[in-house]
């Protein structure tokens, strides 16, 4: 972007936007249970076609809240909001991280099991390994990201990231991505290599866990999402198929169907 | 103190594959059978139906289906003076866990092992010379397995049948058949089912692979083509194409699993009790060390149990039969500086790694429309399907089109010279999404003296005891082996259409910090001299006559291609002998 | 490489989401369906003698409820464009559908099907079905039945059962006759498409499990589980 934008006016317009994760079927307004329903026009959140997508920022993001924050405070989202922001940005046609709720979706799982540490081989001793060996540090997901984001924010306190230009901030998380600076104990390229995958996740993860706002990523790439069955398709080489993405909870019409008598299932 | 259960006739550590076939042939035969399975119970319905289950994140990424390492992980180095350290996160191999095991998340890609892979030491040495081995390398500790692809082939036919692969003959009885693959291991009679629908990125390697005089076939798949009852009179379906496959299980009863082709009838079985959550730690011996009592193992709640058995099976992921062994001080371990010991030797992987191809933004590749074993590929790179003599190296890969999905998470390739993030990342990732087909390369992995599996002497598992130490790098012959082919792949990229073609072929170090290939193998290996194998050609320890170590740990190297088939095959010749010969006069099956 | 076959052109249909899968070809392939030509095929029949859908789907496409016609407003234009063809070509055999279909151009059939797959049509009053039956078929519908071997219909027919589009129907607010009707149909052979997929489910059901999937997809419109939204 080539326009001088306030992060602080960005991230109030366009700020992420809470995502109930589990909608609950009791949560319809009664007067439509009042009366013989008819199938619901289709949702701003499914949008008949491509083009009919409002390309970018929808007018909806506008309208759109922070999250409330549960493992994030505001020092540390502010610093979260706007590296992703550099990371997967916005443009003309369509919105980027931020937009699509990724700071959402990294704050929900490092407030969760992941981010204290599920399936995380726990025990010492620790030592640096070779690159071949892979993660080696004690440090839980929430406490890499708590770790490294005191330190850039305490090194940071004079020149806030959020308010360094977009080229200033890229220079910055390159400079993390190089490594050779030490984040509070997190060598600066382990957290950005997180937090980069964490991006992606967020990005391009089903809409329940709060990122992938309105399908955003998905409706840019093509990927038709959770409902996927193509036997009648799969031998129609070549075809463009345009129907809207859906989730896993959604139906064509937009509707969520997460029934909490589904039961848990065992893995 | 443990707490002492009735005897039973035989206990399985473990209940995927071999478990579920071992239990059955014994059961059957009127055995009472426990099986003992570490992780939880889970069907088809309801765990593995939609819309949960196409879930990217929870599967893909968290992996839900495997192993868990707060509790058991793995210790890695890529040389011995290294320090080996854990495996914190599973990445480069996914062990499963839970009833079914791997069988339940793997892919369905359902090949034969060749005729020479049986003798590969006896055939090499045939052909090439052992100036030739040589030169390949001195560490490589090829060696034959003691059973042939002869003795072998009719289970093959019944592990086929078993979960309906799907496909076309390409050798019946040495005649080869049009479509399929000529060099394929002659087998008595086709498939069960017909190959799968072809996808796009299949029909367009097919003709460029076609175009440069390769022998292009359908990849066999046990997704199913269509409805099939298998002969236990069990009922699987079609496969839907939803691109889920791999990481995943399958909500359409259409992919081989133990679910879906064997549980049913077991657990009807009055002699077959299943016991899950049920974490094994060793195998008791007698006195002598050379016979089994039993097994110890905790349950769920922290109890200790001792479960008497005359016959233990391990059936466990391949490191984990090896990790048992150890453990229980089965087989002389093997020490890397004397090159004695058998127990960890000759352990393997598998040699992965082919190009991207960035074809013109007008081709609509879908590959989100795919199944688990989908597409077209050529075994004239596998094996020893072409003439080594002057390459310097042994072994092959098989090449093909084969994507099982475009999940994002996992899925969204740029061509070379994109920045890693950031604005023309994202847009290089909406322009290519939907128009790169990757194409793989999959094959052989030698053995070597250096690469070995043992008992980590620092970090210990949630129940105290020591964790598997893999001690593994990419012999130079499988790095050669698979840069040659790389640039045969180059062009078969370039002709499919391709505008930039990244090669692939593998490099040294073995990394374990991406997915290559679950294809574990070795650490136990079957052949017929016990100073070289830890089991006999029937899967049965040289050391401990009454326990029978059942999978991809029994084979001294790895083949070209995904070993689930294989290792149904010599489960099934194994569990033939056991009922056959074993039952009426418990012993050793061969004489060494 | 592509298949040309003129009826998997596209069906664009604005403002309509269950019919909004689009399968596009080039421009240059066929014309565009045109959903008003298909209204007035609906309403008066076409010139070569195929009578307007309109007297047994009614115009709204909600039919009358009973169940001899399949509600069909809002479905997919690809799938209704595709069970014409069968119809047309004999492999799905209906003595009303299949003359009619026979008389029908390519033209003509996308554009009847761009048209009702742009409908939203109310749900008709029917009596309830009972909540036992309703209660076997959701559990069906939405999980399956492991012993029988039966997956979740919605794992295919969508969450709540509004479909899949392009290719794969919506059952919700279906008519449980038609429905009915239509698996046992493959059940005994006498549908012949779809036969790797819904002949072999059909096979799995009993006459129970029929009438319970049937009596859970009619009622479910009305029901409330498809009135709530996010």
């Amino acid at each position: 972007m080539t326009e001088e934008i306030s992060r602080r006016s960005i991230i109030k317009a366009t700020g992420a936007v809470s995502i109930a994760l589990v909608p609950f079927a009791s949560s319809a307004p009664p007067a439509e249970a009042a009366t013989p329903a008819e199938p619901q026009p289709h949702s701003h959140m499914m949008p008949a076609s491509p083009q009919a997508d409002a390309p970018g920022p929808t007018a909806d993001d506008t309208k759109a809240q922070r999250p409330t924050y549960l493992f994030f405070n505001s020092e540390e989202a502010a610093f979260i909001e706007a590296a992703v922001a550099r990371l997967i940005p916005s443009d003309s046609e369509w919105g980027g991280a931020l937009e699509a709720g990724v700071p959402n979706y990294i704050d929900k799982q490092l407030a969760g099991a992941w981010g204290a540490g599920e399936r995380l081989y726990r025990s010492g001793p620790w030592q640096p390994g070779t690159p071949s060996q892979g993660y080696q540090l004690p440090y839980t997901p929430a406490e890499l990201f708590h770790t490294a984001l005191a330190a850039i924010n305490k090194s940071l306190a004079r020149t806030p990231f959020a308010d360094m230009s977009d080229a200033q901030q890229d220079d910055y998380l390159a400079g993390l991505e190089k490594g050779g600076t030490d984040l509070g104990g997190v060598p600066s390229e382990i957290f950005f290599a997180q937090l980069w995958q964490s991006t992606l996740e967020g990005f391009f993860s089903d809409p329940v866990y709060g990122g992938n706002r309105d399908m955003i990523s998905w409706r840019m790439i093509g990927f038709p999402g959770a409902y996927a069955s193509y036997y009648d398709l799969v031998d129609q080489h070549g075809i463009k198929l345009d129907r809207p993405p859906v989730s896993l909870a959604q139906d064509m019409h937009g509707h969520v169907h997460m029934d909490p008598n589904i039961p848990a299932s065992s893995p | 103190m443990a707490e002492t259960l009735k005897a039973v006739d035989a206990v399985t550590i473990g209940v995927g594959l071999t478990g579920s076939l071992a239990a059955l042939e014994l059961a059957q035969a009127g055995l009472k059978v426990v099986g003992l399975e570490r992780g939880a119970a889970r069907f088809t319905v309801p765990d593995f139906q939609s819309p949960t289950i196409h879930d990217e994140l929870r599967f893909s990424i968290r992996k839900a289906m495997m192993q868990d390492n707060t509790k058991v992980a793995v210790t890695f180095r890529n040389s011995s003076d290294q320090t080996a350290l854990p495996i914190r996160r599973w990445e480069s191999f996914l062990p499963g866990q839970g009833l079914g095991g791997s069988f339940v998340h793997w892919n369905g890609q359902s090949f034969r092992a060749q005729v020479a892979d049986f003798i590969y030491r006896t055939h090499h040495l045939e052909r090439y010379g052992q100036k030739f081995l040589d030169s390949c390398g001195e560490d490589l500790t090829i060696q034959d397995w003691g059973v042939t692809y002869d003795e072998l082939e009719p289970h093959f036919d019944r592990m086929e049948y078993l979960i309906g692969v799907s496909g076309k003959a390409g050798n019946i009885n040495g005649q080869i058949q049009p479509g399929g693959n000529p060099f394929e291991a002659p087998r008595k009679r086709e498939y069960p089912n017909p190959p799968m629908k072809e996808t796009y990125f299949g029909a367009i390697f097919r003709k460029a692979a076609a175009g440069l005089g390769y022998h292009p076939y359908p990849q066999p798949s046990s997704n199913l083509s269509r409805p099939y009852t298998n002969p236990l009179g069990l009922k699987m379906q079609a496969c839907v194409f939803c691109g889920f496959c791999e990481r995943y299980a399958c909500e359409h009863f259409a992919k081989g699993s133990p679910q879906t082709t064997i549980l049913p009838v077991l657990l009807k079985n009055p002699n077959y009790e299943l016991r899950t959550n049920c974490e094994v730690v060793r195998i008791n011996l007698d006195s002598t060390g050379k016979k089994a009592t039993g097994v110890t193992y905790f349950d769920a709640a922290g109890r200790e149990f001792f479960q008497p058995a005359d016959i233990v099976f391990i059936t466990a992921f391949p490191l984990n039969n090896v990790r048992t062994l150890l453990l229980s001080g089965i087989g002389e371990p093997y020490d890397p500086k004397t090159g004695k010991g058998v127990v960890g030797r000759n352990y393997t992987y598998q040699t992965t790694g082919g190009p991207a191809v960035f074809l013109d933004e007008n081709i609509n590749v879908n590959a989100f429309m795919s199944s688990g074993a989908p597409g077209t590929m050529i075994d004239d790179f596998g094996g020893d399907n072409f003439d080594h003599s002057n390459l310097g190296f042994i072994g092959g890969q098989y090449v093909g089109s084969i994507m099982t999905g475009a999940r994002p998470i996992e899925f969204h390739p740029t061509p070379p010279g994109t920045p890693k993030w950031g604005l023309e990342w994202k847009k290089a990732v909406a322009r290519h999404y939907n128009h790169t087909i990757l194409v793989q390369q999959h094959g052989t992995s030698q053995p070597s003296r250096l690469n070995y599996l043992d008992l980590d002497p620092t970090y210990k598992d949630a129940w105290g005891l020591p964790l598997l130490r893999m001690t593994f790098d990419f012999p130079e012959n499988d790095i050669r082996m698979s840069q040659y082919i790389a640039d045969k792949v180059v062009e078969i990229g370039r002709a499919m259409g391709g505008k930039v073609v990244v090669r692939g072929g593998t490099k040294r170090p073995y990394s374990t910090t991406f997915y290559q290939s679950t294809h574990n193998a070795g650490g136990a290996v079957m052949g017929d001299d016990p100073k070289t194998s830890v089991v006999n050609r029937y899967q049965q320890c040289w050391d401990v006559p009454n326990v029978f170590s059942l999978g991809a740990s029994s084979f001294p190297q790895n083949i070209t291609y995904n070993y689930s088939v294989t290792i149904g095959a010599i489960t099934m010749f194994a569990l033939d002998a056991i009922k056959n010969k074993y039952l009426k006069s418990p012993g050793p099956l061969v004489h060494a | 490489m592509m298949n040309s076959t003129p009826w998997l052109i596209a069906a664009i249909v604005a403002g309509s989401s269950l019919s909004a899968a689009v399968l596009a070809q080039s421009a240059s392939d066929a014309r565009p369906p045109d959903p008003k030509r298909g209204a007035t095929i609906a309403a008066q029949g076409t010139p070569s003698g195929a009578p307007g859908c309109a007297q047994c789907h009614a115009f709204n496409g909600a039919s009358d409820g009973s169940g001899a016609f399949p509600r069909i407003a809002g479905q997919s234009a690809h799938y209704l464009a595709k069970e014409l063809h069968d119809f047309g070509s004999g492999v799905r055999n209906n003595a009303v559908m299949s003359p009619i279909a026979r008389a029908m151009t390519p033209d003509d059939i996308a554009d009847v099907a761009a048209y009702y797959a742009s409908l939203h049509a109310p749900v008709l009053p029917l009596p309830p079905p009972e909540p036992a039956l309703v209660k076997k078929g959701e559990q069906l519908a939405r999980f399956g039945n492991d012993e029988k071997r039966i997956q979740a219909c919605n794992n295919c027919h969508g969450a709540g059962g509004t479909g899949e589009p392009p290719t794969i129907p919506y059952l919700a607010g279906q008519y449980s006759n038609y429905i009915a009707t239509e698996l046992k149909m493959w059940q005994r052979g006498y549908r012949k498409n779809s036969p790797n997929q819904m002949a072999a489910v059909s096979k799995l059901l009993s006459d129970d499990d029929i009438a319970a999937v049937a009596a859970y997809y009619q009622q479910i419109l009305g029901s409330g589980e498809l009135a709530n939204s996010q």
